[in-house]
């Protein structure tokens, strides 16, 4: 370059930067206050979303034979706001095998205890060991997580609950919290259950509905006692389409065992309500996992297979099982918190084998062309190597 | 599981994930840790029901299309993560709506300058020169960036650059200079100016701060290449990247938060984890913000000094909502023919970006449609929206929490009526709903304020001028937004590159590697 060149560049240099930047450079380093550092966001974050909480039992409330309230306070820090209709996943140790099972609050936000409410099943390896705790009793859960819930931006305020059985946990938190704020909501509650006598949350919900004209409440025994007179029967489209009359502009939330959702959501589709008015809570894994479609005729549910996790430990796992429970039973810690397939905490590599995962499994695209599974709702189908 | 590794990465964010992929590549032993159970920070996606979210990515820039690679194309090649991945083209730069105003600015360097021109026929002249300095700069920019072999830590770049006057001379006059300032010597219809200015967004900072030669470079690489998504979204490229560092023999950990970073002797001996775990490596990289690499992870071992100078002169970059929405309804029946739409209430995008840092509805929200891009991306006859918009990280920080979800549903409440605008129906349909704020920017990436692109891109504080990627130790690097060249998909890619650029050469020349470090400490 030649020295002329170079000093017209220079000029014009010089004279784009008057004209650019006339006071651009003045902050560079010179003198300028010193904002205060941002907080950890860690900090800020964790007082909305706790990643655990320490738990302590309180209180025990008997609700029905089977069924008991667990009102537990935290105690490394104030309960965190949380929306109605959310679970937490409470860690425990049963028999010597360190697990973990989300469970619905059925308490209201800002209320001083979390209450959680907990059915024995029948053979439950979890629920018989809850329903037995004495206050004292130390947990841990995770924050609050989940997406069941009356959402206003889309939801509009006439809604139709559907709960079976145990399922009424997350909708008693909703109906508690409506009570409290005046029954924003005009809500019509059916609730399926085995027998009139010996009802979750049956007295109370009695008295909600008796209190105010937005909650329509009917009970809806399968096999009810002689003395019933009420409805009967299952939560089919014939019995909607007599209970709710006006079907077109409510949105509908469904809560309950496995067999529920098959005859509501087939209801409600031949009703036309349409897919974006229905709302489905997550409901554990598939009870028997071999009468999925797409599962493999020729695989029984109890075929064991070797499970070889990466760094050495090897145990043997039973295809109609979720993965997960082998490996928690084997000592190996998974991060989870669903466990219904949907939220990928326990999300799981396998490096060799075959598994399969059903529908519930709410895999991402590009995950499953990278062989991750996730360990809740993924049923070996071959001997695995595992990566955590 | 091993214990000592050559090089400990920090975060698996696109900084981190470049870094460690690079440093395996060259044949180092490399350990990527992560504490949330997937890779990729902000560039990941989540499912809710039947739809799967992007999580942030709009448009990346530098890839280019098979026929025409982009710059940044080779450097993925290399690494083995270019065929792991499906680029898709994206269609068009952006459609700006103003009040009284509609305009789609399509691919291509002619193409966009014609649509401009068309819709601003009076300022034609003005609009052209103006882009023929964008355009100019950029591909100096980018042609002496071949020419010294990609991009180069800030005193090998000064050395190289001084060699070369005549170009040192046509970049150097726009260093210090905005993008606001330079097109306001240009183009006076104010309209026109903010249709030209409407990518400021992507950096965050009005377009009377933002860096013109950042803003330059980043509109010609998508105007010349054309924007580009990635096929099963950014999740897609993260994973990429981790099959990649793995293909060349390093391993990557998720669900393993690292509590700190240990150091003894003056310089960095390796990392504990959350779960106590001791791991060993001389060298670690961190793509955790320095803030909280600094505070949190070294702690007493960082010198004090460092942060201060680190902070003078430079601010947090601004934060986002972002509304998640799965429709059930074809994106024809809601008009959305386009990817990137900007619903704007005012075209001073200087005023906007200064009321940014409150909570409240925003000024502009970001229509996005992803179909248009992937038809394939949400299931048959629905529609994945995302609405986004900037926001101040600091005013959801000190949000009490008992009024957070009211809050954040008001916010996106107003942006749905925004967007509704442009897409009727969209509400009624809609059948997921998700929305994230800054709040859940730090819950899932731990970024200070919920920041998107670390410290602002301001006009003394871009490219060469940001923090380099030597941290206070000697053996400490520093990959992401927050460095060298800045935030954004683009720019982290490129942060881990030099990162790692900078650990290969303390390598070769270990003596130099205290005076260096110390160096980059006085030059920060």
């Amino acid at each position: 370059m030649s020295a002329p060149r170079f000093a017209t560049e220079a000029a014009q240099w010089a004279a784009d930067v008057g004209a650019y930047v006339p006071f651009g450079m003045r902050r560079l380093g010179l003198g300028k206050a010193e904002e205060p550092l941002p907080r950890p966001a860690d900090e800020t974050a964790l007082a909305l979303h706790p990643r655990r909480m320490k738990l302590t039992l309180r209180e025990v409330v008997v609700e029905t034979a089977s069924t008991r309230t667990l009102r537990l306070e935290r105690t490394d820090g104030p309960l965190p706001p949380f929306e109605p209709g959310q679970y937490v996943n409470l860690f425990l140790t049963v028999d010597g095998v360190a697990t973990s099972r989300p469970y619905s609050i059925s308490s209201v936000p800002g209320a001083a205890l979390l209450d959680l409410t907990v059915k024995e099943k029948p053979g439950g390896f979890v629920s018989s060991a809850l329903v037995r705790a004495v206050p004292g009793a130390p947990f841990e859960s995770t924050g609050p997580a989940g997406t069941f819930r009356h959402e206003p931006l889309l939801d509009g305020a006439r809604v139709v609950f559907l709960a079976g059985g145990s399922g009424i946990t997350p909708f008693m938190g909703m109906l508690r919290d409506q009570e409290r704020r005046g029954w924003p909501l005009s809500t019509e509650l059916l609730y399926g259950t085995r027998s009139d006598e010996d009802v979750i949350f049956g007295a109370e919900l009695e008295r909600m509905a008796r209190a105010t004209d937005r909650l329509h409440f009917t009970l809806i025994p399968s096999e009810p006692s002689p003395r019933w007179t009420g409805e009967r029967g299952l939560l089919d489209a014939s019995l909607l389409r007599r209970l709710v009359p006006d079907l077109s502009d409510r949105t509908f939330f469904v809560c309950g065992p496995a067999a529920m959702y098959d005859l509501c959501l087939l209801a409600l589709r031949e009703l036309g309500v349409p897919t974006q008015r229905v709302r489905c809570e997550a409901y554990g894994p598939p009870p028997d996992v071999t009468r999925v479609p797409g599962w493999p005729e020729h695989v029984p549910a109890d075929r064991e297979w070797r499970v070889a996790m990466e760094d050495g430990r090897s145990f043997a796992a039973r295809a109609g099982e979720p993965l997960i429970w082998a490996m928690e039973r084997h000592g190996v810690v998974v991060p989870a918190l669903c466990r219904s397939g949907e939220c990928s905490a326990c999300r799981t590599r396998v490096l060799e084998g075959e598994v399969f995962s059903p529908p519930h499994a709410r895999i991402r695209e590009s995950d499953r062309g990278h062989g991750y599974v996730h360990a809740c709702v993924a049923y070996p189908l071959s001997d695995l190597r595992v990566r955590l | 599981m091993d214990t000592r590794w050559d090089v400990i990465v920090v975060g698996a964010g696109l900084g981190g994930l470049s870094a460690a992929a690079s440093l395996a590549k060259k044949g180092l032993k490399v350990l990527l840790l992560e504490r949330h159970n997937v890779p990729g920070g902000y560039a990941t996606s989540f499912v809710r029901g039947r739809y799967e979210f992007e999580v942030s990515l709009h448009e990346l820039s530098g890839v280019g299309t098979a026929e025409r690679h982009g710059p940044l194309y080779p450097y993925l090649e290399e690494l083995g993560v270019a065929r792991r991945v499906e680029f898709l083209p994206v269609h068009e730069l952006y459609r700006c709506i103003l009040p009284d105003l509609d305009v789609v600015v399509p691919v291509g360097m002619e193409a966009s300058e014609e649509a401009i021109c068309r819709a601003f026929p009076s300022e034609a002249p003005g609009i052209r020169r103006f882009l023929s300095r964008v355009h100019g700069l950029a591909e100096h920019l980018v042609s002496l960036e071949a020419e010294l072999d990609g991009p180069l830590p800030f005193p090998s770049l000064v050395a190289k650059v001084a060699s070369r006057p005549a170009r040192l001379a046509g970049i150097a006059r726009y260093l210090p200079a905005t993008w606001g300032a330079v097109l306001a010597r240009d183009v006076s219809d104010p309209k026109a100016r903010a249709v030209l200015s409407q990518y400021w967004g992507y950096f965050g900072m009005a377009p009377s701060k933002v860096s013109f030669v950042y803003f330059a470079a980043a509109f010609h690489l998508y105007a010349k290449y054309g924007p580009v998504y990635v096929k099963g979204r950014s999740q897609a490229l993260s994973n990429a990247f981790v099959a990649a560092l793995e293909e060349h023999g390093g391993r990557a950990r998720f669900n393993c938060g690292v509590a700190r970073i240990t150091a003894a002797g003056g310089r960095v001996t390796g990392v504990v984890t959350d779960a106590g775990e001791v791991l060993e490596a001389p060298r670690v990289v961190s793509n955790a913000d320095p803030i909280t690499t600094c505070r949190d992870l070294l702690g007493e071992a960082a010198p004090a000094s460092f942060l201060r100078s680190l902070l003078r002169g430079r601010s947090v970059s601004p934060s986002t909502l972002n509304v998640y929405l799965g429709v059930a309804c074809p994106p024809e029946r809601l008009g959305l023919r386009h990817h990137e739409n900007f619903v704007n209430t005012t075209g001073d995008f200087d005023g906007v970006w200064s009321r940014l840092r409150r909570v409240g509805p925003p000024e502009t929200t970001l229509v996005t449609c992803y179909n248009s891009v992937d038809p394939a991306i949400s299931p048959p006859g629905t529609t994945m929206v995302v609405l986004t918009a900037l926001t101040g990280g600091d005013a959801w920080a000190r949000l009490e929490p008992a009024r957070y979800a009211d809050e954040k549903r008001r916010v996106a409440d107003a942006m749905l009526s925004a967007a509704e605008g442009i897409a009727p129906g969209l509400r009624a349909n809609a059948e997921v709903v998700e929305v994230a704020t800054p709040l859940t920017n730090m819950r899932y990436a731990g970024s200070p304020n919920g920041s998107i692109y670390g410290f602002d891109n301001q006009a003394h504080d871009h490219t060469v001028l940001r923090p380099g990627h030597r941290g206070p130790l000697p053996g400490l690097y520093f990959a992401g937004a927050w460095t060298q060249p800045g935030g954004g998909y683009e720019p982290c890619i490129l942060s881990g590159r030099m990162a790692a650029g900078a650990v290969l050469a303390d390598l070769v020349l270990p003596k130099a590697e205290s005076r260096k470090s110390k160096a980059g400490t006085e030059a920060a």
